[in-house]
């Protein structure tokens, strides 16, 4: 820490609406987590969504699912988790004041979320992909191997589910490729809700990831104290909030 | 769960400390529970059917158990002010309210019936046939 003039008695950190650090830590940690609640609110609106839906037509749900990747999705429960365990750990550090601990383990962080956003980024890909005509996303910039069977899980106009094809194709001569909301695309559901969410909670990853990022500058210059490091506490609070939704997303989702 | 009570008398904003090896043993119980939920849905998948209620059930309690090690060990619920716990503990309290009275309305209403009415057209006749009887019993 820098000397100040005021070395005894003076906490630069402490607000003057306080009386002690610890009355100030405590207003922070539950502003954050009346914040926390309203997030939980926010997802649960998607939750019930999927709940209502998932009970009113589990056969969508059966043959829509396997067409998620699942052994990606497994991969970012992973690294999610393990994130969750540097965030802790780097609380733990700034609460020891070990600086270089503390700013390695935010870093691990930040690099932990971006290969999270990565691979949902393949995943998305891959579904835009099949929508152009090709295999998978390498393919589709490079214009290389074109896609078997036509495919389209991306809800819109083009929507077009693989076994939908058939009977669209018995009917009529050309294929159905318009959809009509609720008669020939009833999958759509399923990809609308899993683009929903997964697509909200990718937003709040992105918002971590900057949060992340600024009290890692902090840490590196100087801003916390074994007394202060509230920033640290109640960003860490966000971080593990999303890890919380993909513990739900992912069993609902990937493994149905 | 082990669950340390904290007497109140430490100053406030520090009510106890969560040590290194603890969220070590949380790690590995996260990852545990991980590969069980995988290789449940994996075994219902290929070798045992089990009803989707059951599946699902599953599914959710393992995401339950972990959510609870997050937020009593990560998250410092276990170290926090009563006001805090509570805090905590509501956001599950009005998520069971939106959840139980949403879908006790739409179960206590019949909807939707056998068949969903964006699966199978005739059942939304049959939705609305029994609207309006309702209405012409009236």
């Amino acid at each position: 820490m820098a000397t100040t003039p005021h070395e005894h008695g003076y906490n630069p950190a402490l607000l003057h609406h306080f009386d002690t650090p610890g009355q100030q830590k405590e207003a922070a940690t539950l502003g954050m987590w009346a914040f926390l609640v309203t997030e939980i609110m926010l997802f649960g609106g998607i939750f019930l969504a999927y709940m209502v839906y998932r009970w009113a037509y589990p056969a969508i749900w059966a043959a829509a699912a396997p067409h998620l990747n699942t052994p990606l999705a497994t991969v970012n429960t992973v690294v999610l988790l393990v994130s969750s365990l540097t965030v802790a750990l780097s609380v733990h550090a700034a609460e020891m004041g070990n600086k270089r601990q503390l700013v390695t383990l935010l870093l691990v962080t930040i690099l932990l979320g971006a290969t999270f956003l990565g691979i949902k980024f393949t995943e998305y890909g891959e579904k835009f992909a099949h929508c152009a005509g090709y295999a998978n996303p390498v393919a589709w910039m490079t214009g290389g191997e074109r896609l078997a069977e036509a495919e389209c899980l991306v809800p819109g106009a083009n929507f077009l589910f693989p076994t939908e094809v058939a009977s669209a194709a018995e009917g009529s001569a050309a294929p159905a490729l318009v959809a009509r909301p609720g008669m020939k695309t009833p999958h759509q559901l399923f990809f609308f809700l899993y683009f929903c969410a997964t697509g909200l909670h990718a937003i709040h990853m992105i918002v971590g990831i900057t949060v992340m990022s600024v009290i890692a500058w902090m840490a590196s210059r100087n801003k916390f104290s074994p007394t202060y490091f509230t920033p640290v506490e109640i960003g860490g609070l966000y971080w593990h909030l999303i890890d919380i939704i993909w513990v739900f997303l992912f069993p609902l989702f990937y493994l149905v | 769960m082990p669950n340390a009570h904290n007497s109140g008398h430490e100053s406030e904003g520090n009510y106890g400390h969560i040590s290194v090896q603890t969220y070590w043993i949380v790690f590995g119980s996260l990852m545990v529970l991980m590969v069980l939920t995988v290789a449940a849905w994996y075994a219902q998948k290929h070798f045992i059917h089990l009803p989707e209620i059951v599946a699902v059930g599953i599914a959710l309690a393992i995401a339950i158990a972990k959510t609870t090690l997050i937020i009593y060990f990560f998250m410092h619920v276990k170290v926090s002010s009563k006001l805090t716990q509570i805090f905590a503990v509501s956001a599950f309290v009005w998520l069971m309210i939106l959840f139980v009275i949403t879908m006790g309305d739409y179960m206590a209403r019949g909807w939707p019936p056998q068949k969903g009415p964006l699966t199978q057209a005739p059942a939304v006749i049959a939705v609305g046939e029994i609207q309006s009887s309702a209405l012409a019993g009236d």
